[in-house]
């Protein structure tokens, strides 16, 4: 097992961003983060990135507490956070400066594959932002990798490529954990399906198991979460 | 020419199927080499577990195997013929679930394919 949440709730002031979750994850495996806004999705991202702590239970990534793993643990957060006068070749200082696991071939064959342009990121369309912070996320050589909404609101070549770049990442030793809403779209290329709603895990099921009951990863989260 | 449909069933038994159509209609051939499992996820955006899952069952079923440090190809011994025939039984199995599920008799159901025979000719000769 390569991460795991026991018992985890995390509360903001009164309220719940998560409540008693458990899940654990395992090496080789795509995971469908899904639910709708506020579902907790971020929150449980954050909790194994080690940027947040929880209130209760227990989170372990490679063993460790989440701060002690982040040089395994590669995140990409879903808000526009970069400087605008930032070129491709100034993240890749940046992303040298701070991430030993970082590799720059990889990153130019990502760069390549994903088609960013050459020009600073506060230039560039939302699609071609999303490609470029996603190469810079899946450079890193880490263990466990989660996406927050990498396909939210772009456009469908930059989805396409993405997914792509996604399936051609995909490492038996590593973990990709993707939280979104184009469920319809990125179905495929998740093993195993977690829903979240209202902070709580309503259902963890294998993918092709859902197939097999007749149902797309769709039609259960619209079961499950409507 | 997969045609995947996440309403489909599982993902692994599309892409078995799909193969075992390319082998029937001749897009594929005996000795072809498939693939590799990572190439096929990335064109149709699936997750490798699923078309490893897929290229084992073909390798079970005897269609494919693996060459040592080459590949996946379909083996030369494959049965075409035989393959041709059991989609076709497959298809005629589904057409008459659904004549029977509209209530009718085999023999309405055989007089709907001779009135098509025409059509299938014509189709026949363009192919």
């Amino acid at each position: 097992m390569l991460a795991k949440l026991e018992n985890v709730t995390r509360r903001y002031g009164a309220k719940d961003g998560v409540s008693d979750l458990n899940l654990s994850l395992e090496a080789g495996q795509a995971v469908g983060l899904l639910g709708l806004n506020g579902s907790g999705k971020t929150t449980t991202l954050k909790l194994l990135a080690g940027l947040l702590y929880p209130s209760q239970g227990k989170v372990e990534v490679v063993g460790k507490l989440p701060r002690d793993a982040r040089g395994q643990v590669a995140f990409l957060s879903d808000s526009d956070n970069l400087y605008n006068w930032l070129t491709p070749a100034d993240a890749e200082r940046l992303m040298r400066s701070l991430y030993p696991d970082f590799r720059p071939e990889r990153y130019k064959e990502l760069l390549g594959f994903l088609e960013v342009p050459i020009k600073p990121y506060g230039a560039m369309s939302k699609g071609q932002k999303a490609r470029l912070r996603l190469a810079m996320v899946l450079a890193r050589e880490a263990k466990l990798y989660l996406l927050d909404e990498p396909l939210g609101g772009i456009d469908l070549i930059s989805r396409d490529r993405i997914m792509q770049t996604l399936v051609r990442e995909w490492r038996e030793d590593g973990v990709i954990v993707i939280s979104t809403h184009e469920v319809a779209e990125a179905e495929g290329i998740f093993d195993r399906a977690v829903f979240l709603k209202e902070g709580r895990l309503v259902l963890d099921a294998m993918a092709e198991d859902l197939r097999q009951q007749g149902k797309s990863v769709k039609d259960a989260f619209l079961q499950v979460l409507i | 020419m997969w045609n995947l449909d996440n309403e489909a069933g599982p993902i692994y038994a599309q892409i078995v199927k799909g193969v075992e159509r390319m082998l029937a209609n001749g897009r594929m051939k005996p000795g072809d080499k498939l693939p590799s499992a990572r190439e096929l996820a990335a064109e149709l955006k699936v997750n490798p577990n699923t078309v490893i899952h897929a290229f084992s069952q073909l390798e079970i079923a005897q269609i494919s195997e693996t060459r040592r440090g080459l590949g996946t190809f379909i083996r030369d011994d494959v049965n075409v013929e035989g393959m041709k025939l059991r989609l076709l039984q497959e298809a005629a199995q589904r057409y008459l679930g659904e004549v029977q599920g509209l209530g009718l008799t085999p023999e309405d159901a055989r007089k709907a394919l001779s009135s098509l025979n025409g059509q299938f000719k014509e189709n026949g000769n363009a192919g």
